[in-house]
């Protein structure tokens, strides 16, 4: 039995259980049960798909994740698309041959256009058509990455080949660059910025923390090989991509005033951060540096983008104005998104920070000093951003009839998951390092 | 014995403490509290000069950092002790005077309290071993100097006055701090007499004690009221008359004398003596000159001090120890007596200090002009007053010495028989002068005869007494017998003229006084009044600098650099971050196809840089 | 009890007691009773300590594949900084008690205590500088909430900067890491390095920054003045002297060389902001500004002493961290009390406080006399020492910076006439000047300290000279 069975099942049987007062603690229960089975090791793999133990925790962790999503969710739907979307997600994270990998990748793809393509307002359907063009081209990229890759001979069927030849190794850099789609990696950004901020804060919860992370993961499970074989070329040419993304998303960032715009950049920024373990994949740190900053940024992300779903109104809009004083009337959410704010900072003793640092030590266990520099100090710049969202919880007085969506007693506790992960991850950073 | 040091030494402290704490609950109280504390003191002091037989020291350390240890020992001998008899049986007649004159005031115990306070400074500066003793006792009389001063702050010009006092006194203050630690850094030490045995054994670099030497002199210019630190001092007189007295007359202005005598072979050995004579020597004849114009008795009194402070100083230039020691011991007495008695008519007067507005004071004042009339023969000179023995005795040192004979010599001549005019001037107008104002002349009544006129009577007495004794006086200061050296003509002439100004006063300010009108209403003597009057605008040249070059471009260049630079370039990260979210704005586009072009170009651009890379 | 105990448990319960004390008075009086423990056991732990060397509090955590491990240990120097942090915390309750009335406010003092005591018991570099940086969270609170009217610029300015230049103090700390394979900072040397130069550079920077030397302090003025009067005793007391704690421990006793070969640096930076700050301090017409300058003015001073590398010179930079700490905090406090009262900062709307609140008024004097250097006052102490030190280090030329003392007593006496005394102004008429006994005992100690420190200060060189008797110091040249 293998925990993508489970979330499989579970999601074609939502199909048949039309009360979400059922259906959310069912899922729930099974998600807990694919939790269980992961812990134990006793998964037996699809050919083609296992899990190398080292990436056992990081799958804990999505399981978790997904539970406290689910109890954010209210619609039968939802509840159904974010089953199937976590169980690509596995398959994505646990293919270890080219070809699962991308068949896997893709079919994320699917789904994920299938969860956008709930469209409510005219808003959400930009962000779902922006979503679904890009995409396309995406993978009209990845195709053409294959067929290169084919033509030289290699076979699909096994793992990245080290030796790669003529132009196989551009086939390998255009499935890169086509999966830099998902992972929202300049130049492949463009469509996140506007579709995470356009279609509902609880998908792109979604896209943006669980499939967006489990993407890098993923791919850093499957090209890590190839890409330490080529540091030569792949360093340059990903350092440039990295600092370009970072430096894009959060000077982006910095002047918006929409939340969920923020939280967008603030995503595209941490793609860039992510993307650094690709840079320093040479060093010992690089594996564990993006795992960490995998379980930190899915925790957060996420926690945050559903935080914005439940604070904001009909029209889906939340803009920093509507958040003030946000500390006094509802302390607790002010407290989670806080913390949520601080971790993506990078603010010590929440996991964000120490992701980011084992992230920037590995740019300086493969030397690139000054580099880490750069990467430290646009992050200390985004504190900008991250705490002037914050100081309008408290230190600003209401002054228009800005209401704020009354948070119900389940909601707390999901985000209480995620705060505990934050805090957890934050302090024992040995759960890591030694899993 | 070691008892009676420090009681002498913590007694002030514990009496301020005592006074200002225990002096709240009643307003008779600090009064009998300060007299009893300094009528304790006047006796510990007296009782320490009767058993005297050779300097009492003791060491004590007190902190070590690091390795460094400061020592704060005690060491009194007879230097020491001259200054303790003035500083604490001054003190007690001061306080005793400040019974009566004191009354009116509400908060008793606050000007008690800084009275003993000011005590036990003066008491740690003249027993204190090391230099770094004697800068705490340096700054606890600038502390209570300020204090004093502006002790009734409510008042613009004491607060004032008070600030000038403290800045003026404290420039030259950093000065002794800076030779302090030099002194420490060449030599080790701060021990007084060992840095005098090390100059004098020449152990010491001649170019650094010359430094050093002129440092500790700018501090004394400072504290002394010296060309060209001397305006504070003038200001000081808005404080209570008997602070003028002590502080400004009697005892703290004497410090930066006692310094420089107390380091006098240090002085001797770094040739710096003749820069003390010629900067007192000016001094002298600013104070004596200015002296002779002023209107308020107070001013007349302080810048008379000016003058005979300098004198002192100019004894020590001149290499005579004895005549400058000697001349601050009896100035002490005399121009205490002076302010004194100047108190003593404020006081009837209510408070009246122009002295053009007073006159004819003499039958109702009998004894105050009496005691304040020997006291300025005593300041211009006049044997057989104490006064007479120590002026001729500087004057005398600035003639047969060859360096200062000369400029030197003729200003300290010149500033020696001003007194007479300033001081006759000064009693003139306020006891025979024909009276100017009819009701405040009838409201006059005559003071007190034991708490006003008796200190006047005791010092008056002393000043004249102390004349027969100054023999005995410079053998004990010095341990030598006083300069052999006579010049015939010096006093005849000075009594001449001394007679001679003693007549111009009579003739322009009692007989002629339409006369005197008329004299300075010509355009040159007016603007020579004027030049005079201000104190030769010393005041006026230091303020503008202080006012326009510090606190004007100084001050303001830096606030501009650090407004307009420092902080500008931190605010600047904003505005450059601002200017880089623009620049990635361009590259944003919410249209589709431009979304993926830019996707589609991306990605053909990095392909061809591969390409390009791989294979050329 | 363990130890971990006094840095966790503050941080844990300090939110709890803001979700659930609300605004009853509880909170406050938990608070000041934790920090009365604390000033007690930190007193304890100072007894226990070794003649040399640490005393081992525990060790927690432990990351073997990153050297990341929570060792506890203290020596005579962070206990020292320890007593003092403690007694501050106790005295800055103490000063808010009638004008605070949340409970979050309270609880944020909690949380700073216990980051604070992570700084000071950590010998880790990692976990340092993870204490280090989250002493900035409850300070940009209490600066952003209980401020003034930019209190927002100024909580954001005060956060980036000193964030901004914490990302050159992890730098370092990682190219340490990267060169010596451990993070603790008793057992790396100077020798283990490869590129010293660089990262003594990274860190005085850093450090620099929150101490704060010229010219990186531009944060300071901001932060002070608009955070109310207790946070800006706590960021002058505790957290400038937490940049000046890691100047001694790691710009100077970490790399003795490179220490050497920079020195000058430290000690241009020290003159430059003794004698930039005390200017500044002198054009200011707003009070507590002026309070901020004379602040930073006297941080110089112990960058000064610092500067010297000798044992002398660090004990007395030492005793001037604490002098100061004592001396700003009741100038602090008492400004922040007359602009309480009367609504305004310009000194020319103010003035003959004295004749109003005569007691207040002294100790303002009294403190400000301390500032600028009076003997039988700490400040004064402080100052002879270093200046004796730097002179020893440097020769004669240095002896200019006496000069210092006189900028000093301008702006000290100038403020005091403008303030204090003179006539009374029109707003000081209007303002009614009392003060609960409570804030008035707070301001008391302080005075106590000034003058007690300041006539017997062996009592406090004692401890001091004890702290640094254990390192090799060869003074700077």
């Amino acid at each position: 039995m293998s925990p993508f069975v489970f979330l499989f099942g579970m999601a074609l049987l939502s199909f048949g259980v039309r009360n979400v007062k059922i259906l959310q603690p069912l899922s729930i229960v099974v998600v807990i049960a694919a939790f269980g089975v992961s812990l134990m090791h006793t998964a037996t793999p699809l050919v083609g798909f296992e899990t190398p133990s080292s990436f056992i925790l990081f799958e804990l962790v999505l399981f978790v994740v997904t539970i406290a999503t689910l109890l954010h969710l209210e619609q039968t739907i939802a509840i159904t698309q974010t089953l199937f979307l976590v169980a690509t997600a596995l398959l994505v994270l646990e293919s270890n041959t080219l070809v699962s990998f991308v068949i896997a990748f893709e079919s994320l793809s699917i789904v994920s256009f299938i969860l956008v393509s709930f469209i409510r307002t005219k808003k959400e359907a930009q962000g779902a058509i922006k979503m679904f063009i890009s995409g396309s081209v995406a993978t009209a990229i990845i195709v053409l990455g294959v067929a290169l890759y084919l033509l030289e001979g290699h076979s699909l069927l096994e793992a990245v080949s080290l030796e790669v030849k003529g132009f196989g190794s551009v086939g390998i850099w255009l499935i890169l660059f086509g999966v830099f789609y998902k992972l929202t990696i300049v130049p492949m950004h463009t469509w996140a910025a506007d579709s995470y901020a356009e279609i509902s804060p609880a998908n792109s919860a979604i896209l943006s923390g669980i499939a967006k992370t489990v993407v890098f993961v993923a791919t850093f499970k499957t090209f890590a090989p190839f890409l330490e074989k080529n540091t030569t070329f792949s360093e340059p040419i990903l350092l440039v991509l990295a600092l370009v993304t970072i430096t894009l998303g959060n000077f982006l960032a910095l002047f918006s005033k929409e939340i969920t715009k923020i939280l967008s950049y603030s995503s595209i920024a941490h793609a860039g951060y992510m993307l650094l373990a690709f840079v320093s994949v040479k060093s010992a740190y690089a594996q564990n540096a993006l795992l960490y900053m995998a379980i930190a940024y899915i925790f957060m992300q996420t926690a945050l983008f559903l935080l914005v779903d439940k604070l904001s109104d009909s029209k889906g809009e939340l803009y920093l104005e509507d958040l003030k004083a946000l500390g006094k009337k509802d302390k607790l959410s002010a407290l989670f998104f806080s913390v949520q704010l601080f971790s993506l900072a990078g603010i010590p003793l929440l996991a964000g920070f120490l992701a980011k640092a084992v992230m920037v030590y590995a740019l300086v266990d493969v030397n690139l000093v000054f580099v880490a520099l750069f990467v430290l100090l646009n992050s200390a710049l985004s504190v900008g951003y991250y705490a002037s969202i914050v100081r309008y919880f408290y230190f600003e007085d209401a002054t228009k009839e800005n209401k704020i969506n009354p948070i119900s007693l389940k909601v707390y506790f999901a985000q209480a998951i995620f705060l505990a992960g934050t805090l957890f991850f934050g302090v024992f950073a040995g759960v890591v390092f030694e899993f | 014995m070691s008892s009676f040091v420090l009681a002498l030494l913590l007694l002030p402290f514990i009496g301020a403490i005592v006074t200002f704490v225990v002096g709240k609950l009643n307003k008779k109280i600090p009064f009998f509290l300060a007299y009893i504390f300094s009528i304790v003191l006047f006796v510990d002091v007296v009782y320490l000069f009767s058993v005297y037989e050779q300097p009492f020291v003791i060491d004590y350390e007190w902190f070590r950092f690091g390795e460094n240890a400061l020592p704060f020992g005690i060491y009194i001998d007879k230097l020491s002790l001259i200054m303790l008899l003035i500083a604490t049986g001054l003190g007690l007649l001061d306080i005793h005077f400040s019974h009566d004159y004191m009354k009116e005031e509400k908060d008793q115990a606050r000007y008690y309290a800084k009275m003993l306070f000011f005590i036990g400074g003066m008491i740690l500066l003249v027993s204190a071993k090391e230099l770094l003793g004697l800068f705490v006792g340096w700054e606890f009389m600038g502390l209570a100097s300020y204090l004093l001063i502006s002790f009734w702050h409510y008042n613009k010009a004491p607060a004032d006055a008070g600030v000038a006092a403290f800045l003026y006194t404290k420039f030259g203050d950093i000065f002794l701090f800076a030779a302090i630690g030099l002194l420490f850094y060449f030599t080790k030490t701060l021990d007084i007499a060992t840095l005098n045995h090390l100059a004098a054994t020449n152990q010491i670099d001649s170019t650094l004690m010359y430094v050093i030497a002129i440092f500790i002199f700018i501090a004394a210019i400072g504290k002394s009221g010296q060309f060209p630190l001397f305006p504070w001092l003038m200001r000081a007189m808005e404080g209570p008359t008997t602070v003028s007295a002590l502080i400004h007359g009697a005892t703290m202005v004497n410090s930066g004398i006692y310094i420089v005598a107390r380091m006098f072979d240090f002085y001797v050995a770094s040739q710096a003596l003749i820069v003390v004579a010629a900067v007192a020597a000016l001094s002298a004849f600013v104070g004596a000159t200015s002296a002779l114009v002023q209107s308020e008795m107070k001013k007349v009194l302080a810048y008379s001090t000016m003058s005979h402070l300098s004198l002192a100083f100019i004894g020590l230039g001149a290499g005579s120890l004895a005549a400058g020691m000697t001349h601050l011991v009896n100035h002490a007495i005399f121009k205490a007596l002076l302010f004194l008695s100047a108190g003593a008519v404020i006081l009837v007067a209510h408070h009246t200090k122009d002295m053009w507005k007073l006159g004819a004071l003499g039958k109702k004042l009998f004894l105050v002009a009496l005691f304040m009339g020997m006291g300025i023969l005593s300041l211009s000179g006049l044997p057989p007053f104490s006064g007479f023995y120590s002026k001729d005795a500087v004057i005398l040192s600035t003639l047969t010495n060859p360096q200062t004979f000369g400029l030197i010599s003729s200003l300290t001549l010149i500033a020696g028989v001003l007194s007479i005019a300033y001081g006759g001037r000064l009693w003139v107008l306020l006891f025979v002068s024909p009276q100017k104002d009819e009701k405040l002349h009838n409201s006059i009544k005559t003071p007190s005869l034991f708490w006003i006129a008796l200190p006047l009577g005791v010092m008056a007495v002393l000043t004249l007494a102390l004349g027969f004794f100054q023999e005995e006086l410079i053998s004990f200061i010095t341990s030598t017998k006083g300069s052999e050296e006579h010049i015939g003509w010096l006093f005849p002439f000075m009594m001449g003229v001394i007679v001679f100004f003693a007549f111009l006063v009579w003739f322009f300010y009692y007989k002629r006084l339409d006369l005197l009108q008329k004299v300075s209403a010509q355009p040159l003597m007016k603007t020579i009044h004027q030049i005079l009057f201000h104190g030769y605008y010393v005041e006026r040249m230091i303020e503008w600098f202080v006012q326009t070059i510090i606190l004007g471009v100084v001050t303001s260049f830096v606030a501009f650099i650090e407004k307009n630079i420092i902080d500008k370039a931190v605010n600047g990260v904003v505005w450059l971050s601002y200017k880089v979210f623009l620049l990635f704005g361009l590259s944003k586009s919410s249209q589709v196809s431009n979304q993926v072009g830019g996707m589609v170009l991306g990605v053909v651009v990095l392909v061809f840089v591969m390409l390009v890379r791989n294979f050329i | 009890m363990s130890y971990v105990a006094l840095i966790f448990a503050p941080l844990v319960f300090s939110g709890f007691l803001y979700l659930f004390t609300k605004k009853s008075p509880l909170a406050k009086y938990i608070v000041l009773g934790y920090f009365v423990f604390l000033f007690v056991e930190t007193l304890f732990l100072y007894l226990q300590l070794p003649q040399n060397g640490y005393l081992m509090l525990g060790k927690f955590l432990e990351v073997k594949e990153f050297g990341f491990i929570l060792t506890l240990e203290i020596d005579r120097l962070s206990s020292v900084m320890l007593l003092l942090t403690s007694l501050l915390l106790i005295l800055v309750t103490l000063s808010s008690w009638s004008m605070q009335k949340e409970s979050a406010y309270f609880s944020l003092l909690l949380f700073f205590s216990g980051a604070i005591f992570g700084v000071f018991m950590s010998t880790n570099l990692m976990w340092f500088f993870i204490f280090w940086e989250l002493t900035l969270i409850p300070m940009y609170f209490l600066v952003g909430i209980w401020g003034g009217d930019g209190r927002v610029y100024a909580a954001l300015k005060f956060f980036l900067y000193t964030h901004v230049a914490s990302m050159f103090i992890l730098l370092a700390f990682f190219l340490i890491f990267k060169q010596t394979a451990t993070f603790d900072m008793t057992q790396i040397q100077e020798s283990m390095l490869v590129t010293p130069t660089l990262i003594w550079w990274l860190l005085f920077v850093g450090f620099a920054v929150k101490m704060p030397l010229f010219p990186f302090h531009t944060w300071l003025p901001d932060a002070h003045v608009e955070a109310s009067a207790p946070i800006s005793v706590l960021l002058a007391g505790v957290l400038l002297k937490m940049g000046a704690y890691a100047m001694i421990r790691f710009v100077i006793l970490m790399l003795p060389q490179e220490a050497h070969k920079y020195a000058f640096v430290l000690l241009g930076a020290g003159i430059l902001s003794l004698l930039y700050a005390g200017v500044m301090a002198l054009y200011e017409t707003h009070l507590k500004k002026m309070v901020a300058y004379s602040s930073i003015s006297h941080m110089g001073l112990v960058a000064i002493g610092m500067a010297t590398l000798s044992y002398e010179g660090l004990s007395a930079a030492l005793f001037e961290m604490i002098g100061h700490a004592f001396i700003i905090a009741p100038l602090f406090l008492i400004a922040g009390f007359f602009h309480y009262k009367t609504q305004s900062w310009q000194m020319q709307d103010l003035g003959g406080i004295m004749q109003k609140a005569p007691y207040i008024s002294a100790l303002f004097v009294l403190a400000g006399l301390g500032a600028l250097g009076l003997p039988a006052t700490m400040g004064f102490v402080g100052e002879i020492t270093i200046f004796l030190s730097a002179l020893d280090t440097y020769g004669a030329w240095v002896a200019f910076i006496a000069f210092g003392a006189m900028i000093g007593s301008g702006y000290i006496i100038w403020t005091l006439r403008r303030v204090i005394y003179g006539p009374m102004s029109q707003k000081v008429q209007e303002s009614n000047f009392s003060i609960s006994w409570v804030e008035f005992f707070a301001l008391a100690v302080f005075g106590i300290a000034i003058v007690a420190f300041g006539v017997y200060p062996q009592a406090l060189f004692d401890a001091i000279n004890e702290v640094f008797s254990a390192y090799n110091l060869g003074g700077a040249m």
